[in-house]
């Protein structure tokens, strides 16, 4: 999967504590990504076994909230998105050097 | 669900119509997790003034609609190769018997029009006033017609295209019976897999 800014910001999130499971509303709101760029990212995601879900049990703070959709990096997940984020961050003072003459890609969502 | 917010009940719906784009074996578990989401903006109370979140969750329905979209237009790309695949790997073998049972059965049937035609030839008092023209007009009807059945053939077997039309051109009858004993694909092709599951009824 190529790895593109929206993605990127995802992982980001996603990989800053592995062991805590994200909802939707808080990945839009920790990645700053719209639902409809995120939810079609994580689909993909969870298709290559990247990342898995699963439902909240009950709600702690009942309320009749209904249960959420929790997601978080696979094993597999984790060991793609430190590599992938790793050659981005590698790669990153590269691209600010030749920033003159390499025009960014813009904010391509 | 009655009391919930206006709000809220309009983003359901629209998350609900969204969700209808879905093949039915994911539809309500989608739906259910989006819309287990509205209350967290609804209830955001980082958003302010309050009608923010309104149109926070009115784009986030929007957003969904998106992703709906996309989703069912990717599910639908794959089944579309899943069947290609199998269209390529599947349908194009037989055997190799079958290959030389077909091009046996192609030259009986060259065989047949050869001998047919020297029969007539034989027969007719003059053979080049009229059967001369009337096969070359065969010939070339032939041609064209397995020329166009190669052009429009999604694939062929064994060889290219191209060789396939080639051999049409060079042996008129025989080329083009080989190829269609041999090289053309009948209508009898594998059935596409159901793209997106069963569509329940509206």
């Amino acid at each position: 999967m190529k790895l593109t800014r929206p993605l990127e910001r995802v992982l980001r999130v996603m990989i800053t504590d592995p062991a805590v499971p994200h909802y939707g509303y808080d990945l839009m709101k920790a990645a700053k990504l719209p639902s409809g760029t995120l939810y079609p990212m994580l689909a993909r995601l969870q298709q290559e076994g990247l990342v898995d879900s699963e439902w909240e049990a009950q709600p702690q703070d009942a309320g009749g909230r209904p249960p959420r959709k929790y997601y978080r990096l696979t094993a597999e997940g984790l060991r793609v998105a430190r590599l992938e984020l790793a050659q981005v961050t590698r790669a990153a003072p590269r691209r600010v050097g030749h920033g003159a003459t390499r025009s960014a890609p813009g904010s391509m969502r | 669900m009655s009391q919930a917010p206006r709000p809220q009940r309009i983003a359901e719906w629209l998350i609900r119509a969204a969700c209808r784009r879905l093949p039915a074996d994911v539809r309500a578990e989608q739906c259910r997790e989006w819309t287990a989401e509205l209350p967290a903006i609804l209830d955001d109370q980082s958003i302010r003034p309050s009608f923010l979140r309104t149109l926070r969750a009115l784009s986030f329905s929007i957003g969904i609609s998106r992703t709906t979209r996309q989703l069912s237009r990717s599910a639908r790309a794959s089944a579309r190769r899943a069947a290609n695949a199998q269209w390529r790997t599947g349908a194009m073998r037989i055997g190799p018997l079958d290959v030389v049972a077909r091009a046996i059965l192609g030259l009986f049937i060259w065989l047949l029009i050869v001998v047919g035609v020297i029969t007539l030839a034989r027969m007719s008092p003059d053979p080049h006033g009229w059967l001369v023209p009337l096969g070359l007009a065969l010939g070339i009807g032939f041609d064209v017609f397995c020329l166009a059945d190669i052009v429009r053939a999604a694939q062929v077997r064994y060889l290219p295209k191209w060789a396939w039309a080639l051999i049409c051109l060079i042996q008129t009858p025989l080329g083009g019976i080989m190829y269609l004993s041999i090289g053309h694909i009948g209508r009898s092709r594998p059935v596409p897999p159901r793209s997106m599951g069963p569509r329940a009824a509206r």
